[in-house]
């Protein structure tokens, strides 16, 4: 990271009025450097509530859900639901490049701010909803989770162990790629606004981008062969030699996809464990023609894997170029050393918990750099700023709201 | 045709399996100009493909379901890089791009002449991102990795799945979509810079630290108390009940996800537990989070009776979360919602005349994007790209040719006529 570098997005304004399934979306920007304008209903939003809390106690800025999702934005406290609120949500949204919703379909239009009202006023405004389903079709309206989007854009049927029902991934997977997907599209609709002057509305359904995000095991696999993909444990069904192995520390997980590391493999094999049917040509070439003896070369593999310690079946299979990688636990990937030497892990102050430690930047630009440029807002932290600062409300009337209940 | 979002943005990829790829699938579906340069010496792995119904288990390199969901749209040329003069066109095509993706193993683009140093000489405003599995620096940049490696590695893995299992794998090499997303958010967040600023950069992907920010608070929970998070398998630790619950029909099921009390209180009603409804202990998540295992199984005895997506109807029409867990004939034949979005896309396909991929799910509703093409053959557009968009003269077109440069298949030698 070059130190001092403007950021990539500074300059870049963007109104978020989102719950988890949309806050990664926001994030993302904020970290290379758009002004993230969070709203967030008086009191502070309901995402603060959602465990793990830090020390076990709950409290507004002690969620790590919300401490690690809104870095970098500012936020203040509005309730949308009143009408008082409205002149304020406008002017924000006008204000904005870009207007990040989740809220059910046709709730941005009551509220005055739909694309096409605020597109009227500002023809270059770009606004993403996400949402489970989509703006439209039958489903439109339907109620969504991380695990509903896990289940009907096909993650879940393929995931986990064949005896086992099916199983949905740690964390909130499929909201952060649906947040992802959302802020690639707002970007891109963004610079065609910048080439035509004309902004769009960007329909992210959660449904889809899971789909599209699984797709290996996807429609176009089973048009093909026929086979309708289900769980299966670690291995992918067309790579073979694939999945986790035992070793005698721990677990590896090794993939072959090319000819020439399962030749080096096979050799291997051969050195340490005496199997001279492992060199037989018949198992040479894509994994398409291993896939019948998948069984056999997982028990040959094995009885390499069970004669040493995970650290030496990482290091040595990758000094011959097979992609051997551990199974690491949490205390691993926290305590990985190469980690530790790109320096990957950083500690960010929060005024009101103290010092905390992140995982760092999804990538590196070289010229403008990723930053966590401030923790998590509290809550209303900025509303003094925005709304008297930016938005020229008299402290009077920020007053009188604030008195109603609205700020 | 419509207008296209990045219609004028032209990309140059070397890359391979799909961490790359995907950007660019993405890029040239909105409308971008995507060469892909590849090589007969190092055919990709979708390259590899034996169709499952060929008799004779012969590669065909056209013909992957793969190739087509991470390629389709994009124009392939075929380059020798191990030669000069290969090396000089490829210079040539970044010279008139905006952009390059590259995915290659560690050190491979600097071996060839094609590292960041050359390529921004070929070209000052340029943007490139190189996407690998652990960077380009560290304790050891150049270890080979698949998706899979990634996920095991990142602690994603292990937290998966139910609580007495020792973690889970998607089957579909998650990493490798989650990167190639970031990626592209990435090179999009340089063109907008260089936009205002003509500045261009490169930027620097490591699969594994992408998937690490994937699971962040739990990575957090981690740093900040050394203590491994719980693993849930499909409960949460605010919404109850959550779960898989299994349905009439074989390996059938269906989820639920209960997020507050008129939630709670539907759910209540629709299974015929109204007791529970206004029972005070159920009130909040944590009273119902204590009676979690007698709560799903209820709630399973209701669903064991009903077809899933009849269950799912009757729960969503009480507006509680719930879906089906569908399997891919589901997705495709079964879901009314997705075909009246249009989520699939048909493309156009050189060898199978039409075949039906995953929908790209920009939701571009102002500039909706399209694939042009799928099922290109390696150097299938070598002429165009090398005579129309480079301007190269017949006659040095077939220099390049002869001196193996420009790499071309039989047919293609066959079918071309004499410069």
């Amino acid at each position: 990271m070059v130190a001092g570098g403007e950021s990539a997005l500074s300059g870049r304004r963007v109104l978020e009025i989102a719950d988890e399934s949309g806050v990664y979306c926001g994030k993302l920007l904020a970290d290379m450097g758009a002004d993230v304008i969070k709203v967030e209903r008086p009191g502070g939003d309901p995402s603060r509530s959602i465990p793990p809390f830090l020390g076990g106690v709950p409290g507004p800025d002690r969620s790590l859900h919300f401490l690690y999702m809104n870095t970098s934005k500012r936020g203040i406290t509005l309730d949308i639901d009143r009408p008082e609120s409205r002149p304020l949500l406008r002017a924000l949204a006008l204000a904005a490049d870009i207007v990040i919703e989740t809220l059910p379909v046709g709730r941005l239009d009551a509220l005055g701010i739909g694309y096409a009202s605020l597109a009227a006023a500002k023809p270059e405004i770009v606004v993403t909803s996400i949402t489970g389903f989509g703006q439209t079709g039958p489903r439109k309206d339907w109620k969504s989770a991380d695990i509903v989007a896990g289940a009907v854009g096909g993650p879940m049927h393929v995931t986990g162990e064949a005896d086992d029902p099916p199983v949905n991934l740690a964390g909130a997977q499929h909201f952060l790629m649906g947040s992802t997907c959302a802020a690639a599209s707002s970007l891109i609709a963004l610079l065609c606004a910048g080439r035509t002057g004309r902004g769009q509305h960007v329909d992210i359904s959660i449904q889809e981008t899971t789909l599209a995000v699984s797709h290996i095991s996807g429609v176009g696999k089973w048009l093909d062969d026929g086979i309708i993909p289900r769980r299966v444990g670690t291995g992918l069904t067309a790579s073979v030699p694939s999945g986790a192995y035992r070793c005698q520390d721990g677990r590896v997980y090794l993939m072959v996809n090319r000819p020439a590391h399962w030749k080096a493999l096979a050799e291997w094999i051969h050195e340490e464990t005496g199997n001279e049917e492992v060199l037989d040509p018949l198992f040479e070439g894509p994994s398409s023609k291993r896939i019948e003896y998948r069984e056999l070369l997982d028990l040959f593999i094995s009885d390499l894997t069970a004669l040493h310690s995970v650290d030496e079946i990482f290091h040595e299979g990758q000094r011959r170029h097979i992609a051997f990688t551990p199974l690491r636990t949490t205390a691993g990937a926290a305590g990985d050393p190469h980690l530790a030497s790109r320096d990957y892990f950083i500690n960010l102050e929060h005024p009101a918990v103290g010092p905390l430690r992140y995982p760092g930047a999804p990538f590196r630009p070289e010229s403008t750099p990723w930053a966590l440029s401030r923790p998590a807002p509290r809550p209303g932290e900025h509303n003094d700023e925005i709304m008297l600062g930016e938005l020229g409300l008299s402290p009077e009337a920020l007053d009188r709201l604030g008195r109603e209940g609205v700020v | 045709m419509d207008p296209q979002a990045l219609e004028g943005l032209k990309a140059v990829e070397f890359t391979q399996g799909m961490a790359g790829p995907w950007i660019g699938r993405m890029l040239a579906y909105c409308g971008a100009e995507v060469v892909r340069i590849e090589s007969h010496r190092v055919p990709g792995v979708v390259r590899l493909y034996i169709p499952p119904a060929a008799e004779d288990r012969r590669v065909q390199p056209e013909m992957s379901p793969w190739f087509t969901d991470w390629d389709a749209g994009k124009l392939f040329v075929a380059l020798d890089l191990k030669r000069p003069a290969g090396v000089e066109l490829a210079l040539r095509l970044v010279g008139r791009a905006d952009l390059v993706v590259e995915n290659h193993r560690f050190g491979a683009m600097d071996k060839l002449g094609l590292g960041w140093e050359s390529l921004r000489d070929a070209n000052p405003g340029l943007i490139a991102i190189s996407s690998s599995g652990f960077g380009e620096d560290g304790l050891h940049p150049g270890y080979v990795s698949w998706g899979p490696n990634v996920e095991a590695m990142s602690g994603m893995a292990w937290l998966g799945g139910f609580p007495e299992r020792e973690g889970a794998m998607t089957q579909y090499a998650y990493p490798d979509s989650l990167s190639a997303l970031h990626g592209l958010f990435a090179v999009l967040c340089a063109l907008d810079h260089r936009e205002r600023t003509g500045q261009g950069q490169r930027i620097s992907l490591a699969q594994l630290e992408t998937t690490l920010a994937m699971i962040g608070p739990e990575m957090m929970d981690q740093l900040a108390h050394d203590r491994a998070p719980e693993r849930l398998g499909n409960r949460s630790l605010y919404r109850v009940p959550q779960g898989c619950y299994p349905c009439a029909g074989e390996d059938r099921y269906c989820v639920i996800s209960v997020s507050n009390p008129p939630e709670w209180r539907a759910l209540c009603a629709l299974i015929g537990k109204h007791a529970w409804a206004e029972d005070p202990r159920f009130e909040a998540s944590a009273g119902r989070q204590a009676e979690a295992d007698t709560i799903d199984e209820a709630i399973a005895r209701w669903t064991r009776e009903r077809p899933p997506h009849d269950a799912v109807e009757q729960l969503q029409g009480a507006g509680i979360p719930a879906g089906v867990v569908q399997d891919t004939e589901d997705q495709y034949r079964r879901d009314p919602h997705l075909a009246e979005r249009g989520y699939f896309e048909t493309i156009p396909h050189l060898k199978k005349g039409e075949v039906v991929a995953p929908g790209i799910p920009l939701g571009l509703t102002g500039t909706p994007g399209r694939t042009t093409r799928a099922g290109a053959a390696m150097g299938e557009d070598n002429e165009r790209v090398f005579c129309e968009l480079l301007g190269l003269s017949e006659a040095e077109y077939a220099r390049y040719v002869d001196a193996g440069a420009i790499e071309v298949s039989e047919n293609q030698e066959a079918e071309s006529s004499p410069a």
